[in-house]
């Protein structure tokens, strides 16, 4: 018996809604990609209890990083994206002062919560010769949402 | 006349390719994306020293001493410069600050708003300490702190 069918159909899944769904994904990861602030060392921050700190305004400004190292110390400095020792302070005066004759307002500065205190403040007077009068933003952990 | 009719079939696009690329993309995102931590800041003024020389204060500076006794949050020991009481924690320092801030006429507190406050913490003082300082006197409202060179 010979039997009679359709030879060209063929079953198709209906991928229209798995491709939106996509789609979705990708452009939120696009969109979200872009606010990733590569300036930014990944280190411990210090986390006060009740922090009054507020979120710093939308300022063009430089990232100062303190590189942690074991026991207190740190292995070199990370300024707008470029590397320098640890004792080249000199160095981090100039590239602060170049960035913020360009329009930078604000620098940030980022240590981790074990750091000790004397190399936050040799930075501290190493952006103090920038003589610029540059408004000194501590950053802490945030609250998380 | 009659017209023949043509097979049934529909016409489909290929989407394989496209979806393989989309795939690839999403994968390369969703393993490349790094979140921001939510990072908040203190905003402190750094003010130009002429020619080395340290500015001179108009009032005298209340003083606070900031020593880690340890790698706990709360390990720290403060000493204010003057005849006050010790201080036991963070918690007594806020406490200490906000008891002797003058809040208008006819206060009796001892320190405006304005009372410019050093906070000096030792050579290896923990930054979290120090940072720990800062936050209970910005908490009493004051706003001239400064974080001052080692003790």
């Amino acid at each position: 018996m010979a039997r009679r069918g359709n030879p060209t159909s063929a079953i198709h899944a209906n991928m229209t809604p798995m491709i939106d769904v996509t789609f979705l994904l990708i452009v939120f990861f696009v969109v979200v990609s872009q606010i990733v602030d590569r300036d930014a060392v990944s280190m411990d921050l210090p986390a006060p209890e009740h922090a009054v700190a507020g979120i710093p305004e939308e300022a063009s400004y430089i990232t100062v990083n303190l590189v942690p190292l074991e026991g207190g110390d740190i292995a070199g400095i990370v300024v707008g994206g470029h590397a320098i020792a640890s004792d080249a302070m000199d160095e981090l005066t100039a590239i602060v002062r170049t960035r913020m004759q360009g329009g930078a307002t604000d620098v940030h500065l980022r240590a981790d919560r074990a750091t000790n205190y004397v190399h936050v403040h040799h930075v501290i007077e190493a952006i103090r010769e920038v003589g610029l009068t540059p408004r000194l933003q501590l950053v802490v952990h945030g609250d998380d949402p | 006349m009659i017209i023949k009719k043509r097979n049934a079939g529909t016409i489909g696009l290929n989407l394989t390719a496209m979806i393989d690329v989309v795939f690839l993309l999403l994968i390369y995102f969703m393993v490349a994306t790094e979140f921001k931590t939510a990072e908040e800041a203190f905003p402190m003024d750094v003010p130009i020293r002429n020619h080395g020389q340290v500015l001179t204060l108009d009032e005298e500076p209340l003083i606070i001493f900031v020593e880690s006794a340890g790698t706990g949050e709360a390990d720290l020991r403060i000493r204010l410069d003057g005849p006050w009481e010790p201080i036991g924690s963070i918690d007594a320092l806020l406490l200490f600050l906000k008891s002797n801030k003058a809040s208008g006429f006819g206060s009796s507190g001892l320190f405006a708003e304005s009372h410019p406050i050093l906070i000096k913490p030792t050579k290896n003082t923990r930054w979290e300490h120090a940072i720990a300082a800062y936050n209970a006197v910005a908490r009493a409202n004051y706003t001239n702190i400064t974080l001052d060179e080692p003790s």
